[in-house]
């Protein structure tokens, strides 16, 4: 048991702190929301070269074969500088490709760790509900091809990505399969949303888009488990960019407060703001280890729904009270569209509210604990998982396996 | 990151969790039911805590010529969680015994800790006084040196498991001269030396007595009062005024470590395993929307809880070299207490303010009377208030408010 970060992960860390934080300063983050890409190419390609695209994908496919607890340590610095690219969105698609896919399906993972293809899901439809169960868009199979038809909403990255993972529903027997289109084939329009963040959201429509069926995620009979390991990372990874924004916002109070002085003395000794900048600091705390815990199941190969629903109902609900309280520290200027604060409140409330609400992720929860027989602890959730240490130590060797 | 025990703490808890299956039986959980602080208190629970003494589990991570093992905090850490979930105390953190190790003389420490790891000493904290909490600036009692004694005068109060112990961890002004933390030393106290009197203090959670396991369940704790007291200067724990400095050295888990995340989280398993359960009241809860959000929320801070110990656990392990991460599982986890208790009531319904004993009492009342301890978490052991001075100052560097003279010389006040 050690929650702290080893020294690779230290490094890791402070070096991308050290990059994103000469290279995506605040000033760039607005440049991205007035420009019509809505994120920045060369930051993009400046990663890209570094490795983060394929930080976690197989070597085989030009990734680096990393633990999947790394990228969330990039994503929290991501989220910390509120850097404008898509990494955590493409992540998530690579990565249940790279899990899921079979045969040849998996191909497309090396343009993804080089940042030439930029991947997106496309899961939520006019209902907004994050729950496989409301996924209802159909794709009739007719002879070897799928036909897409429908329309998805809340699709991150729709105009940057290259392609959609799109959760869809065979007809007529209703089975649950993801496919990989490419963003530019016939019948796809997108229209852009006017969101919070003010970012490359939009609603994607689908008309009598056809796929050859090759392009089905792991095939029908996985199209379920691959799009819930899919709703995992996006709704994990958002938790992770939560965590880094709201500690930034922390530190900036606290040095906010040591420079800005009322009634002779600077604000940050009055123990009223203390205390609330303390609160700050345990909540992001608390985000940041229930993300890491969820990854670091995730990539152990054990179950981590519980953990995933954690971290993001946590992480949904609280890290825009860090937001608020700095807000209220910062005075009228967190009001002020000059003032950058607000680059970031903007971004944590999109993200606490897309991939699943505090609310949704709860039900994950309560149904995990409330509605599966045995003895529930805090540190022993799956008592339907038998022995997870025998999980753990024949993990790397069925992972290897798979990667083959 | 590496969020998991090793294979060979994850067998320890296995074997611990096989031993207490095999050999707790009606007789032992009845003698615990009513122990004291999880002390032993009848024949059968003693000859239950002498196998677990024989199989090593006790102060497992001190070393060996003290009596221990030799092993990890982590093993420690194992051993105290699955004891202390049947009621049963094994010594590990704490401020007595890891103090000692940390600046008893060699004596000292062949004296006292195998005799505590053996349970056959053992000491109430003698800190607090009526007029001095977390200031220890208002510390008052004395003790001056005349030849080879020392002579105590003066009172402690909130002095918990005085009326059992052995000996006291007292705090005292070895010099009056001296303001705030110096001029204080710290002297391992017989409780039978002639002069010191021990007096009942009555808690909230005295009629009827509250469960096993609940947070703050004491019955009662203590004023001593000590009058002329002759302590032998061997009882001097490390240097003369450096009293302040020796309580802080040591691991001390007052704050955090198994039994404080316990005492946080506990009802919450009590909570979610209970409306899993057979009852009617239970079945019809656990169906409804608002509840089941509910808990998943507090389930949720829990885990909260359960990290954050596990985070002081691993910077135990690397040495020990805190900034602010303990003072902030101190607020987090107590709050969290408090928070779920009372939401708990709220779920239970009328149900959750019936007591111990009570007819339609659910769980023998232990949701009710955390109600009754559970903010006592917040308070003892450093306050909630002060832990987050502690964060702010350590974690975010914000500036100290000035003291009073500062705030006059500034024209503050």
């Amino acid at each position: 048991m050690n929650t702290l970060l080893d020294e690779d992960e230290v490094m890791l860390k402070e070096s991308a702190a050290t990059l994103l934080g000469a290279e995506s300063p605040a000033s760039l983050v607005r440049s991205a929301e007035a420009s019509d890409l809505k994120y920045s190419p060369e930051l993009w390609r400046r990663v890209a070269d570094l490795g983060w695209c394929g930080l976690c994908l197989p070597e085989e496919y030009d990734g680096q074969g990393a633990p999947l607890a790394w990228l969330g340590l990039l994503l929290e610095e991501v989220g910390r500088h509120i850097a404008p690219i898509p990494l955590a969105t493409s992540s998530a698609v690579a990565l249940t490709i790279a899990r899921f896919g079979i045969g040849s399906q998996r191909e497309i993972l090396r343009s993804v760790a080089s940042g030439e293809s930029i991947l997106s899901w496309a899961v939520q439809e006019s209902g907004g509900a994050w729950n496989i169960d409301a996924v209802s868009m159909p794709g009739r199979v007719d002879g070897d091809d799928v036909v897409l038809d429908g329309t998805k909403l809340f699709v991150d990255g729709a105009d940057a990505a290259t392609h959609f993972l799109v959760a869809i529903r065979r007809q007529p027997d209703d089975a649950i399969g993801i496919a990989l289109v490419d963003a530019r084939a016939a019948g796809i329009a997108s229209k852009r949303l006017v969101n919070m963040a003010k970012g490359d959201q939009a609603t994607v429509s689908f008309r009598n888009v056809r796929i050859p069926r090759s392009q089905v995620i792991g095939g029908w009979s996985r199209g379920r488990d691959a799009l819930t390991f899919l709703m995992q990372l996006a709704a994990v990874f958002s938790a992770s960019l939560m965590a880094g924004a709201a500690r930034r916002v922390t530190e900036m109070s606290a040095e906010y407060s040591n420079i800005r002085f009322a009634f002779g003395q600077p604000i940050g000794s009055f123990q009223s703001l203390q205390h609330m900048v303390a609160d700050m600091l345990i909540t992001v705390d608390a985000v940041e280890l229930l993300s890491r815990e969820a990854l670091w199941r995730i990539d152990s190969g054990l179950p981590a729904e519980i953990e995933v629903a954690q971290a993001k109902s946590f992480g949904s609900q609280h890290c825009i009270t860090v937001c608020r309280s700095a807000q209220q520290l910062h005075g009228g200027m967190g009001f002020m569209i000059e003032f950058d604060l607000n680059l970031w409140y903007r971004r944590v409330v999109s993200w606490s509210l897309c991939a699943g609400t505090a609310y949704e992720h709860r039900r994950i929860i309560a149904s995990h604990l409330l509605d599966r027989p045995g003895h529930m602890r805090l540190d022993d959730c799956h008592p339907e998982a038998g022995d997870e240490q025998g999980r753990l130590e024949g993990h790397n060797e069925t992972e290897l396996e798979v990667v083959k | 990151m590496y969020f998991a025990f090793t294979p060979e703490e994850l067998a320890l808890k296995r074997a611990v969790q096989d031993f207490i299956a095999q050999n707790l039986n009606d007789d032992i959980r009845g003698e615990l039911a009513t122990a004291e602080l999880g002390f032993p208190n009848g024949p059968h629970s003693r000859a239950f805590f002498a196998r677990v003494v024989d199989k090593g589990w006790a102060g497992i991570a001190y070393p060996r010529e003290y009596g221990g093992q030799g092993g990890t905090l982590a093993a420690q850490y194992i051993v105290e969680e699955e004891f202390l979930r049947i009621g049963m105390r094994i010594i590990g953190g704490g401020t007595g015994e890891p103090a000692i190790l940390a600046s008893g003389s060699e004596e000292q420490k062949r004296t006292y800790l195998p005799a505590a790891i053996r349970g056959d000493i053992f000491f109430a904290l003698g800190f607090t006084e009526p007029q001095s909490g977390a200031d220890l600036a208002g510390i008052r009692c004395r003790a001056v040196r005349e030849g080879d004694h020392f002579v105590v005068n003066g009172q402690k109060i909130f002095t918990t498991a005085a009326h059992f112990a052995t000996h006291i961890f007292l705090m005292v002004r070895t010099d009056p001269a001296s303001k705030r933390q110096a001029g204080l030393s710290i002297l391992l106290v017989p409780i039978d030396l002639p002069g010191i009197v021990v007096r009942p203090l009555m808690t909230i959670q005295n009629n009827p007595v509250a469960p096993p396991g609940t947070t703050y369940g004491d019955p009662k704790t203590n004023e001593v009062f000590f009058d002329d007291v002759k302590v032998p200067v061997s009882c001097l724990l490390g240097g003369e005024g450096d009293g302040w400095g020796v309580a802080q050295r040591g691991l001390n888990l007052d704050r955090i470590g198994a039994m404080r995340y316990l005492m946080s989280t506990a009802r919450d398993e009590d909570l979610v395993n209970w409306l899993k359960g057979e009852s009617g009241i239970a079945a019809s809860l656990r169906s409804d929307e608002r509840i089941r959000d509910k808990v998943a929320e507090i389930w949720t801070e829990g885990q909260v809880c359960r990290l954050m110990t596990m985070r002081s656990l691993s910077i135990a392990a690397e040495g020990g070299n805190f900034v602010y991460e303990g003072s902030a599982e101190k607020v987090w986890g107590p709050e969290h207490g408090v928070r779920a208790t009372e939401a708990i009531g709220q779920i239970l319904g009328p149900f959750g303010q019936l007591l111990n004993g009570s007819g339609h009492a659910v769980e023998s009342g232990v949701f009710a009377h955390n109600l009754l301890g559970a903010f006592q978490s917040c308070v003892n052991h450093g306050s909630v208030q002060i832990m987050r001075d502690q964060v702010a100052r350590r974690g975010l560097g914000m500036p100290r408010r000035p003291s009073v003279a500062e705030a006059a010389a500034k024209g503050l006040v």
